[in-house]
This record gives C-alpha cells, structure tokens and sequence, in this order.
C-alpha cells in the first residue's frame, strides 16, 4: 500500500448509481436499488481507523437511512481485530440493514469466517462466494 | 519478514514456520506472527488464521486474569464484610434475647414481633457464617495426611446429629486415600447434610463410594432424594443460586458453592449426575493416584 489517505474523492457517477465515492483504501458505491457496496483496492490492509473512516464516510452517503451491504473482501489481506469488532459492532448494524460478504479468496475467506465466528456481527451477515447470489439474498426483505 | 523473502520461501519452508506457530500457540507463546504474503494462498490464509487466533487467545488470557483478580478481590472484600457484620450480629442477637426476657410474656403482639427479628437475625448469622466458609479456601502449605472416610462420616454422624431415619453407608475401599483432612471433612458435610436437608422419602439413604478414575480418587456422594434436573446440574455449584421449586428448604446457596470452591482450590473437580426422582450422585476427585497406595 501507498501513502494512506483517508479522505473521500467523489468521481463521476455512472448509470445506475445514485453516489460513488473512494478513499486510498476502498470504493463505497450506492446503486439505484438501494445496494451499498464497499471494495477495497488490491492488497489492503485494514486498520481500526480504516474501519471508523469507512463508516464515517457511509454515514455522510447513506444519512441515516440504513441500507444492505455488499463487502467484497477479495482485495483484503489483512484487518485488525479492533476494525473486525468495529464492523460487528453497533454503529455498524445502525447503518447497514444487513450484510453479505463476498470472499473469493483464501484470506478474504479466513476473515469473513473470523468476522462470522468471533465477532458475531450485530446485522444479519452471511458470507458468499457468488456476487449474483448474494444480491439476492439482500434484497430478499427488502 | 518482507514479501520478496517470502515469495521465494519453499512450500516446506512456510508448513514449518507454521508447525513452529502452533507449537508456539500450545505453549501460551502469544507473541509471535507469522509472515503473510499478497499471494493471498492457502498458505497465508493459515498463518493469517493463526495470527488471529493467537492474537484472540491472548486478549482472552489477559482478560481472564483481570477477572480472576477483580474476583479475588471482591471475595476478599465479602470476606471482610461478613467478618466484620459477624460482631455486630452476635451482639444483636444476644439484645433480642435479652428484649424477650424483658417484656412480658402476656404482651404476645410483642413477643411475635421479638420472634419474628430473632428469625431475621438467625437468617443473616447463616448469611455471614456461609459467606465465611465459603471465602476461606484451602490453605496450599497444609499437609495431606492418610484420611479414613468412615471415622470422617462418623464424625459429621455425631456433631450434625442425624435422625434415625438417615442411614449413611460407606463402602469399603482397599486403599490409602491422602488428602487434607480438614477439607474433606467440610467437602462431606456440606454435600451429606445437602443430602438430608432435600430428602423427600421417609427413609433417608446415603451412601458414599470411592473408585478409581484416571489417576483420580473419586468420592461419590449417593442420595435417595428428588434428584435435580438436568439445567440446574451447573448451576447448583454457582454461589447464591438456590434450587428449592418447592421453596419449603432454608438455603443461603452458598453450600455446594463453597465444596467447589475448597476443591478446585486444590486442583481438583465435582459434577452431579442425577434423574429427577430417582436421586443425585455427587462426584469429585481427590489427590492423583500417588495418594492411592
């Protein structure tokens, strides 16, 4: 990972997509059917203060309508345990309606089982290897 | 370590260093962290899993020695407490006593009234003297010496003083049990006198048996009584917790609270198995077979 910076760029929003904003870590993506999607870029790291800074910045695009969460943690290769708990914890389920967790690789897997197993997230959250399945699964009571 | 030198580990090179992390985990070295590379391979899936779980494991420790201390100080401070209230309730007592022979005999709503706090009093005497036995725990430097379990029953037999409807058996047992005597002799009370307190058939049958189990010395504590259901079976030995669906017993829930307590300050264990109606059977161990001769 570079230089770390945390502060939200604002790019130009395709078709489909009500918000899209990234920050040296990940890009959070607001589609029209009310999907809110975090990727994280190639190889990163994630802190407790990564954790923090990406709820801050999906508070400021969500306002205080909670709303589903596609994570992709492929890109992930490591998160705190402080980040893990901030993820499963309050503030967290305040803001997502639920959750579904992608993992198509080998760490990504590890933490998503970790994350389930230990943190025991607040918000309903699954893990899925498969992204069409899990978009489903989140609009399943919506 | 840095990526380049990971990337050019071998296979067998990084199951080693994982072999070394476990070994490492079992031993409580929670200190270490295994490289992980961007390869984002099974291999780094592993040693990231063990990092975490190494790094879960030793907040847990952390956290559980925080809370055995926070425990041990407040079992220092009930014990104080109790220490210090025993005093001033003897002293209350003996003025009840003294208020009764005062007012006159004739003046019953009065004398209710004496009965009723002298009642009180005996409940919270009970309170502080539970309390008392529970927060002494054994003392370590004090010597195992050889016990005889009939002349320790026979002992309870006669201070407790028994009705004759309780039998209380024990079984021949071939050999030498070394223990500390004044624990045993508490841990036996306590589960006998449970025994006799809850029976609820007309004849009350105790019988106390000692096997081998392990390397282990295993008292068991055998009762004709009610028996106690399967979701009361741990929690019967928590301190305060009471198990009286009838609510007929006098009990402060320190009583098996305090035999745990005695045994696993001596390293050692109890459980109750037991059918409702059909009786309890108390188990604990006592000493390793090096006490068994």
């Amino acid at each position: 990972m570079g230089e770390v910076s945390n502060k939200a760029i604002t790019s130009e929003i395709s078709p489909g997509i009500i918000d899209f904003r990234e920050n040296s870590k990940i890009k959070f993506t607001l589609y029209e059917d009310g999907i809110f999607e975090t990727e994280c870029f190639p190889d990163t790291v994630m802190t407790y203060e990564d954790g923090l800074e990406s709820t801050r910045i999906t508070s400021e695009i969500l306002g205080k309508i909670p709303k589903p969460l596609l994570c992709d943690l492929s890109n992930v290769i490591s998160m705190s345990k402080e980040c893990r708990k901030h993820f499963a914890g309050e503030d967290h389920a305040k803001t997502f309606t639920k959750c579904a967790l992608i993992v198509t690789k080998p760490i990504g897997k590890m933490i998503g089982n970790f994350f389930l197993g230990l943190n025991k997230p607040l918000k309903p959250t699954r893990i899925f290897l498969d992204r069409k399945k899990a978009i489903e699964w989140l609009k399943e009571s919506d | 370590m840095n990526c380049i030198a990971q990337n050019i580990m071998s296979k067998d090179e990084r199951l080693s260093q994982i072999l070394e992390m476990i070994e490492r985990i079992a031993a409580l070295d929670l200190d270490h962290k295994l490289p992980v590379s961007k390869n984002n391979d099974r291999l780094d899936a592993i040693s990231l899993g063990l990092n975490m779980l190494s790094e879960e494991l030793k907040d847990n420790t952390v956290e559980k020695e925080q809370l055995d201390k926070t425990n041990k100080k407040l079992e220092q401070f009930a014990y104080s407490t109790a220490h210090d209230l025993k005093s001033p309730l003897n002293s209350l007592s003996g003025l009840v006593y003294l208020l009764a022979n005062t007012v006159s005999e004739e003046n019953s709503d009065a004398q209710d009234i004496i009965v009723k706090i002298a009642s009180t009093v005996d409940k919270m005497k009970n309170l502080v003297h539970g309390i008392l036995e529970y927060s002494v725990v054994a003392d370590p430097t004090e010597l195992k010496s050889e016990v005889n379990l009939k002349e320790i029953v026979n002992e309870i037999i006669e201070t407790d003083r028994y009705e004759d409807n309780i039998t209380i058996r024990v079984d021949h047992f071939e050999k030498k049990i070394e223990f500390n005597r004044t624990i045993l002799l508490r841990i036996l009370r306590n589960l006998i006198s449970n025994a006799v307190k809850y029976c609820d058939k007309p004849n009350c049958e105790i019988k106390i048996k000692v096997t081998e189990k392990e390397n282990k010395a295993v008292i068991s504590v055998i009762d004709n009584g009610p028996g106690i259901p399967f979701d009361e079976k741990d929690k019967i030995f928590e301190l305060f917790h009471k198990y009286d669906p009838e609510g007929t017993h006098e009990s402060q829930g320190i009583g098996l609270a305090t035999v745990k307590n005695l045994l696993q300050s001596t390293g050692e264990d109890i459980w109750v198995e037991s059918k409702e109606g059909k009786g309890s059977n108390f188990y604990f161990t006592i000493g390793v077979n090096d006490n068994i001769k």
